[in-house]
């Protein structure tokens, strides 16, 4: 049964080429006209074989993969959501369940590289519940470096004050 | 047979069942799932880092009906007499193989992963997905022809396999696991019927093997 689904997804791709396309781009390299190019895209969107940006003022841009693809929805989609420091994901990350900006600022320090330390800082701005940050910082044996980072966080971001009983 | 939607829900429902949070990699048909390679797969292989999680684990799935099951049947005489041999815990048709820190003697880094999936319940149960060469090297030591089949469907799909990574960590393993990198030389010829794989690979292994027999010897 599973061969055959992957089958069903390759014969749909056949011939496609993965990459990013525009409509007019997709329907000339495929010889199609535009509707029939939308009407493809569109069911290869529903297969999870495309993910489109843009619409509105902006171009719609679709971008085609051999795999259907689910979308991420973990630490680097919070801290690209919230830090003018973009990172590049080092992994696919998928929550199901809740997902708080006080664990991804717990899981940004266990990555632990620069950029993702930098970027993370900008997540302190959203914090709501302080008791949660420590109570996940206390688990991971993290409270020094969370202090840390928000003190770093204060001198360059406008975030919310850090109750007193934490800063140790 | 485990769809890709009940495999997600059956992560969840745990998560709500487990006394504290957890990490384990997935590997074979879970990791393939997770990867978009297969829709449905008859066992869910977890590696646990290290006896206490797998414990935690247990009692979780236990909870929800799952008992242990024997061996005998699923893997074969040589796999069955390693120390490193996984639990089976099933329900109807719903298997979980649950290996710690290795695979029949094939340590897993966990640094390693391509894919984290957070199912957050009651306590929160990550599991990490193993890189698509792990998949191919792990599913070559079962000598089982469904992993064959598994193999198979990666190399069509995946053009760009680094298979100089999994020549590699097989012969960095050849010490633990001595029938590696024959397994893994057989499943590669079969694989030339639907890919092109490099003869200086197969070189490599030869190689490999000869040195450790003469240091044997």
């Amino acid at each position: 049964m599973d061969n055959i689904n992957i089958m069903v997804y390759m014969d749909n791709i056949n011939g496609l080429k993965e990459g990013k396309y525009t409509v007019k781009r997709f329907a000339s390299e495929n010889n199609l006209g535009k509707q029939s190019a939308i009407n493809l895209l569109s069911k290869l969107k529903k297969q999870g074989l495309v993910e489109v940006t843009g619409g509105g003022k902006q171009k719609r841009i679709y971008t085609i993969h051999k795999l259907p693809k689910k979308r991420t929805n973990g630490f680097y989609d919070i801290v690209n959501k919230y830090s003018p420091e973009k990172l590049w994901p080092k992994f696919e990350h998928y929550v199901n369940g809740r997902y708080t900006v006080e664990q991804a600022i717990i899981d940004g320090i266990k990555i632990g590289d620069a950029r993702t330390i930098e970027a993370t800082a900008y997540l302190f701005k959203h914090v709501t519940n302080w008791k949660r940050l420590f109570d996940l910082a206390k688990k991971n044996k993290l409270e020094k470096q969370v202090i840390t980072l928000y003190k770093k966080a204060r001198e360059t971001i406008k975030c919310r004050r850090l109750p007193q009983r934490y800063m140790k | 047979m485990i769809n890709t939607q009940d495999q997600e829900e059956i992560f969840r429902l745990i998560a709500d069942y487990l006394k504290e949070d957890i990490e384990c990699i997935a590997i074979g048909g879970t990791a393939m799932m997770f990867h978009g390679y297969k829709t449905a797969t008859k066992d869910i292989d977890l590696i646990f880092k290290n006896s206490k999680d797998k414990e935690i684990f247990i009692r979780a799935i236990e909870k929800l009906g799952y008992s242990q099951k024997s061996l005998k049947f699923i893997y074969d005489e040589k796999r069955l007499k390693n120390k490193n041999k996984p639990l089976l815990y099933s329900r109807g048709e719903e298997r979980f193989d649950l290996f710690v820190k290795d695979v029949f003697g094939f340590e897993i880094d966990f640094e390693k992963f391509v894919q984290r999936h957070d199912y957050i319940g009651k306590k929160e149960l990550i599991i990490f997905t193993a890189p698509k060469e792990y998949i191919i090297l792990l599913k070559s030591l079962t000598n089982r022809e469904k992993d064959y089949e598994d193999i198979e469907t990666i190399v069509k799909i995946e053009k760009n396999i680094d298979w100089s990574f999994i020549v590699n960590e097989a012969i960095r393993k050849r010490k633990q696991i001595p029938w590696m990198l024959i397994d893994l030389e057989e499943t590669m010829e079969r694989l030339r019927k639907v890919t092109f794989i490099k003869k200086e690979h197969f070189n490599k292994i030869y190689k490999a093997e000869e040195v450790a027999r003469n240091k044997k010897k």
